[in-house]
């Protein structure tokens, strides 16, 4: 029925007139995008600048040649392989993890029967509402007192654990579309419970999967609080807090720090333009009605 | 019957079981913070000695006292009704603007959405650039005289930040406003307008009802994520000038980090806690009472 209403509508947005008022609508929103644009050009500009172009010329006046140097120097600078891989195999191994995670606790929390489930589900929802960012000063004490400050799994545990509340909550809003029957037959089969999850439950979840996982490493590869307070040491910094430091360090001299925003927006784009689809739905969770 | 029940907790155990992990990860990484921050609040903690010295609730009254404690939350406070309103009315304005039937919605769509996968402290860093390099070249350009300095005052330094901030994320509400949309079924447009409303009064009475629960989830989303401000002040005005643009978290941090008072920087904390809580759960009642059940 939902699939249905959604379908009827997609083809009633191309059924509206093109109007002169819809002409003047499409103009103002072409003034909004290229206002909205102005600073990715002002970033991607300067990031080709030579630092002579930087000091003496107008910031809005394109590049006489394309400056890679600056790249060149933004790699060394946030020292990319490492930086770039750090942030990658946290981000990585968290979004995996909460996937697995919380896939199977949502699901079993759907199918248990009982107060105990009724009560997870709320434990864990309340979760969304408590700002880790508000707690940061226990939550580096105990990451201390555990050792899992300056480690890998350390920063990966508390992006888990922080990232669990909304993964579950997102989970069971999708675990409606399993159909319980399949889970029967399987159970009389001989199926163990979790052997039902993995074999039918799990293929069937995969774009809620994809719509966990991509919301998650969103919000992970942008992360500077935890990773600045967990993982300080040199050779496990994320890019986000090398930025930082290199904002910093190049305050006049800005063509370099411009060029490595470029490097570290670049691959979290490019994960977001080619899985648009389940991005826009795990935002849309609870928004929408049916 | 009986056998049914037995296999029913058989298989109630088998799914607690499931649980017990992230339950046990969840708790430590998250619950566990909030009743040691509870703690920490009723001592004079330095967060290095091994003696936690209890003070009752004397940093909480102090807390009442403290003048930069109450400067940083009016800067919070203000920065959020500020984003509360200003992004809430363009993300809707934009997306009825995007589901008005304009070509090429799919290209608008991203480039409104773009700047919400930058990091917010590259936002900051870039909104800093802008005002202090970019934007006053278009004074000469254009021979005006606006001043663009806005990180430079303390008088102005919260309308720049709300706009970098609503740079970054009007295009992110915008998509949630967008999927609300396009669920309204059009039927009920239509039979709006055979019983001759107009667009002001089909807009009112049609579609903010029908995004009832898009607008709870933008107005409680956009506000507990204002009231957290951080990362875009670290590299943009670093809580200045003075003191003008500090925010609640960086008064922590200053506090517990910097100034050593770790058991009056978790009072901080447990008031920022519980003022997010209740400003979340109040929004959450006020907005679903509202909700038209369908």
């Amino acid at each position: 029925m939902a699939k249905f209403r959604r379908a009827r509508q997609a083809e009633d947005v191309t059924q509206k007139p093109y109007t002169a008022s819809t002409f003047a609508v499409q103009a103002v929103m072409t003034v909004v995008a290229v206002l909205f644009l102005f600073p990715l050009f002002v970033i991607l500009n300067y990031s080709f600048k030579t630092k002579k172009e930087l000091y003496l010329t107008s910031p809005l006046k394109l590049p006489d040649s394309l400056q890679w140097a600056n790249y060149e120097a933004a790699l060394k600078k946030l020292n990319l392989t490492t930086t770039f891989t750090n942030t990658f195999i946290y981000t990585a191994v968290s979004v995996l993890i909460l996937a697995l995670l919380c896939g199977v606790t949502a699901w079993a929390i759907s199918r248990g029967k009982g107060k105990f489930f009724k009560f997870s589900f709320v434990y864990f929802v309340i979760g969304i509402l408590i700002p880790f960012q508000a707690l940061f000063l226990p939550i580096y004490t105990i990451g201390y007192k555990m050792h899992l400050t300056n480690t890998r799994y350390g920063i990966i545990f508390m992006y888990v654990a922080t990232g669990i509340s909304f993964g579950v909550f997102l989970m069971n809003s999708f675990m409606s579309t399993v159909p319980l029957e399949l889970e029967e037959a399987a159970r009389i089969d001989g199926c163990s419970v979790v052997r039902t999850y993995f074999v039918i439950v799990f293929p069937l979840l995969k774009p809620a999967f994809a719509t966990l996982i991509i919301m998650q490493a969103f919000q992970i590869w942008n992360d500077y609080l935890l990773a600045s307070l967990y993982v300080s040491k040199k050779g496990l910094k994320t890019l986000t807090v090398a930025i930082q430091s290199l904002f910093s360090a190049q305050a006049s001299d800005y063509t370099t720090a411009m060029a490595a925003i470029v490097v570290s927006v670049l691959p979290i784009s490019v994960l977001f333009l080619s899985l648009q689809k389940y991005f826009i739905k795990g935002m849309t969770v609870g928004a929408v009605k049916g | 019957m009986n056998k049914k029940k037995t296999m029913q907790d058989k298989m109630n155990r088998q799914y607690f079981l499931l649980i017990v992990p992230g339950m046990v990860i969840f708790t430590i990484g998250v619950i566990l913070p909030l009743l040691l921050a509870l703690r920490y609040s009723f001592t004079s903690w330095d967060g290095m000695t091994v003696e936690k010295e209890s003070v009752g609730i004397s940093n909480y009254i102090n807390l009442w006292k403290d003048a930069n404690f109450r400067q940083a939350w009016w800067f919070t406070i203000k920065f959020t009704i500020a984003n509360t309103i200003v992004q809430n009315v363009f993300a809707l304005l934009f997306a009825v603007a995007l589901d008005s039937g304009i070509k090429a919605q799919k290209v608008y769509r991203t480039i409104l959405f773009i700047p919400c996968l930058v990091s917010a402290v590259i936002v900051g860093f870039v909104w800093l650039k802008l005002y202090s390099n970019v934007l006053p070249e278009l004074n000469e350009i254009f021979g005006t005289n606006i001043n663009f300095l806005l990180f430079g005052d303390g008088k102005t330094v919260l309308r720049g930040l709300v706009i970098a901030n609503n740079w970054q994320w009007i295009g992110y509400w915008m998509l949630i406003y967008l999927a609300g949309l396009q669920s309204v079924p059009s039927d009920l447009y239509e039979a709006a307008k055979v019983d001759g409303a107009s667009a002001v009064q089909r807009f009112f009475n049609v579609t903010i009802p029908m995004l009832a629960p898009a607008i709870t989830i933008c107005v409680v989303g956009i506000t507990t994520g204002s009231l957290k401000v951080y990362d875009l002040l670290v590299s943009s005005t670093g809580g200045g000038p003075g003191r003008a643009s500090t925010s609640v978290i960086q008064m922590i941090y200053a506090t517990a980090i910097s100034g050593r008072q770790y058991g009056y920087g978790s009072a901080m904390s447990v008031t920022l806690v519980v003022i997010l809580l209740m400003v979340a759960m109040i929004q959450v009642k006020g907005l679903k009472s509202k909700e038209v059940q369908s």
